[in-house]
């Protein structure tokens, strides 16, 4: 895991180095997996932290308690230890990136922008992180239009059958 | 200064095992549960006939025309206004014609409105029941002793409603019971929901709220009682006073302008 | 924030509004509740968690802003520190996350607040 969190400046970069859409993909398995792992390793130092924590007050209170009976003059309770304080604060911020990192890419607000995304990258272009692509991709809402058929004169075409067949018929007739 | 000195009470840890768990719990899975109640409960849209979808589908377009009237050319758009105001001001679209500048019949007597009003009853219904039950549970269970502590100080006013149930006079208002954590819950489950049940959860509410907002959001435009009438006389006076403008007007300028050169 | 004239001239898209605002919008109720933890842990009270709260939250939108929004937004050339390119309003981006987030903040922060010093 430590591995996995040193390489992890290596891999962003190269994440976003990558433009291709092939590379897309790939890279965005690997953001996935860098940002469950980045995220799992900061709660378990987040709930180490936690129970930590939750020990020192306990002790503190022991401490206080015993100390009371035996002492007239009571302990002032401390403050968390330096190196819990510590572990809290860089484990939020290790979640912190692994959340941000998990996050899913996102889209072009104007128009333009939007539509051009589309066509010069297509799905690819919108996928979540896991690499699939998302439900809500519908791609150009213009391709309908593109790909309807174009006015057909359909009497002349029933006159080139009739021709034809009558042809036909002349034909065989012979 | 004089330091004020602070309260500190020792607390069974039991209390959190027996009390804030199990409540948290029990809200999770009412907040799971009442989401697929209301998947399950959701009546599908009611068929109608030709003559009220007319209605509605006109008005919509109407208000489409007024909403989208810069995509159109000049001549174009003009010659929708005049037929579309045409067509309303003589009630051409009206569901039955012959109840022109009649007041609306009661809502509550025609059955169509009432079945509308059932599905916002069922789900109020969904909102509200689970709520009372959760609430005279905790009431009944576990009302009379304090569980835990605010991090932050609050005024003396909120202390009937944190410490309901526990009748000290002294205590300190951070101090809260258990019908306090569960107005906590009730507002900061949110996020816990929109993680459990996916994304779609919270999209249900965006999607909502975007239809309230768009043209298409009816429950209140085609309402019970809402004179339709009314409604297309003010939607042609809308068209009426529409000053038209077309994107493309000066569109060679703005294509030059965008050319660098 | 555009006005109604060059909207009409350059459109956005309704889809992508929603698909980022919601993306925004779970990221700052998740982190929200981690920031509650945290402060529960630290043992933070009143303004200080507060503080605490409100710095982070804009830690947060700085990140998501030099992860997710920067590579491509520097790229098509807007200047820096500018969401336009994926949100509309400067004020939702940066300061929305201390409204989105602040119910679950308070939940968690008591929940371990009470729970490390109990």
């Amino acid at each position: 895991m430590v591995i996995c969190i040193l390489a992890s400046p290596i891999i962003v970069i190269r994440s976003f180095g990558a433009s291709r859409p092939q590379a897309q993909e790939a890279s965005n398995t690997a953001m996935t997996l860098l940002s469950k792992t980045i995220t799992a390793f900061g709660s378990l130092l987040l709930a180490h932290a936690c129970y930590s924590a939750r020990e020192h007050t306990a002790l503190q209170s022991i401490r206080a308690a015993t100390a009371a009976t035996l002492t007239s003059s009571s302990t002032a309770a401390t403050s968390l230890p330096v190196d819990i304080i510590i572990e809290t604060i860089i484990s939020t911020f290790i979640i912190l990136l692994g959340l941000v990192l998990g996050t899913r890419p996102l889209r072009p607000l104007e128009w333009r922008v939007w539509a051009g995304k589309i066509e010069r990258e297509g799905e690819e272009g919108f996928t979540d992180n896991a690499g699939a692509v998302d439900k809500d991709y519908m791609g150009n809402p213009f391709s309908v239009l593109e790909s309807r058929p174009n006015f057909v004169d359909i009497r002349k075409q029933r006159k080139e059958f009739a021709e034809w067949v009558q042809k036909g018929d002349g034909k065989q007739g012979q | 200064m004089a330091q004020v000195p602070v309260q500190s009470i020792h607390r069974d840890p039991q209390l959190f095992y027996w009390i804030l768990f199990p409540i948290t719990i029990v809200m999770i899975l009412t907040g799971v549960l009442r989401h697929y109640a209301t998947v399950l409960m959701a009546s599908a849209p009611k068929k109608q006939d030709q003559k009220a979808t007319r209605e509605q589908r006109s008005l919509l377009h109407g208000i489409n025309v007024r909403g989208n009237h810069h995509v159109l050319s000049k001549p174009s758009f003009t010659a929708r206004r005049d037929a579309l105001i045409t067509a309303y001001e003589s009630g051409a679209y009206l569901k039955n014609p012959d109840s022109r500048g009649q007041p609306p019949p009661n809502p509550m007597s025609d059955p169509n409105a009432m079945e509308g009003m059932m599905g916002m009853m069922k789900n109020q219904m969904a909102m509200v029941i689970p709520n009372t039950l959760i609430m005279s549970w905790i009431n009944a269970f576990f009302s009379g002793y304090v569980i835990m502590k605010l991090p932050f100080p609050l005024t003396i006013k909120f202390k009937s409603m944190l410490q309901a149930g526990v009748a000290t006079r002294d205590m300190d208002p951070r101090w809260m019971s258990s019908i306090s954590w569960y107005f906590l819950c009730i507002f900061g489950l949110q996020p816990v929901f929109n993680f459990l049940l996916g994304s779609d959860n919270a999209a249900s509410q965006m999607a909502q709220q975007m239809n309230q907002m768009g043209p298409q959001g009816g429950a209140q435009m085609f309402g019970p009682g809402v004179d339709p009438n009314k409604q297309f006389l003010a939607e042609a006076e809308n068209l009426a006073v529409i000053e038209h403008h077309s994107v493309l007007d000066g569109v060679e300028q703005r294509l030059l302008a965008g050319i660098k050169v | 924030m555009p006005s109604e004239q060059e909207l009409q001239i350059s459109p956005i898209v309704q889809e992508s509004l929603v698909h980022n605002s919601r993306t925004l919008y779970n990221l700052q109720s998740l982190t929200a509740s981690l920031f509650g933890v945290s402060a529960g842990i630290l043992g933070l009270e009143s303004y200080s968690g507060f503080v605490f709260y409100v710095a982070l939250s804009l830690v947060t939108a700085v990140l998501f802003y030099a992860l997710r929004v920067a590579p491509t937004s520097l790229a098509s050339g807007k200047p820096p520190l500018d969401t336009s390119r994926y949100f509309r309003g400067a004020y939702d981006f940066w300061a929305g996350g201390l409204m989105n987030g602040f119910a679950g903040f308070v939940l968690t922060w008591t929940l371990f607040y009470g729970l490390v010093t109990a």
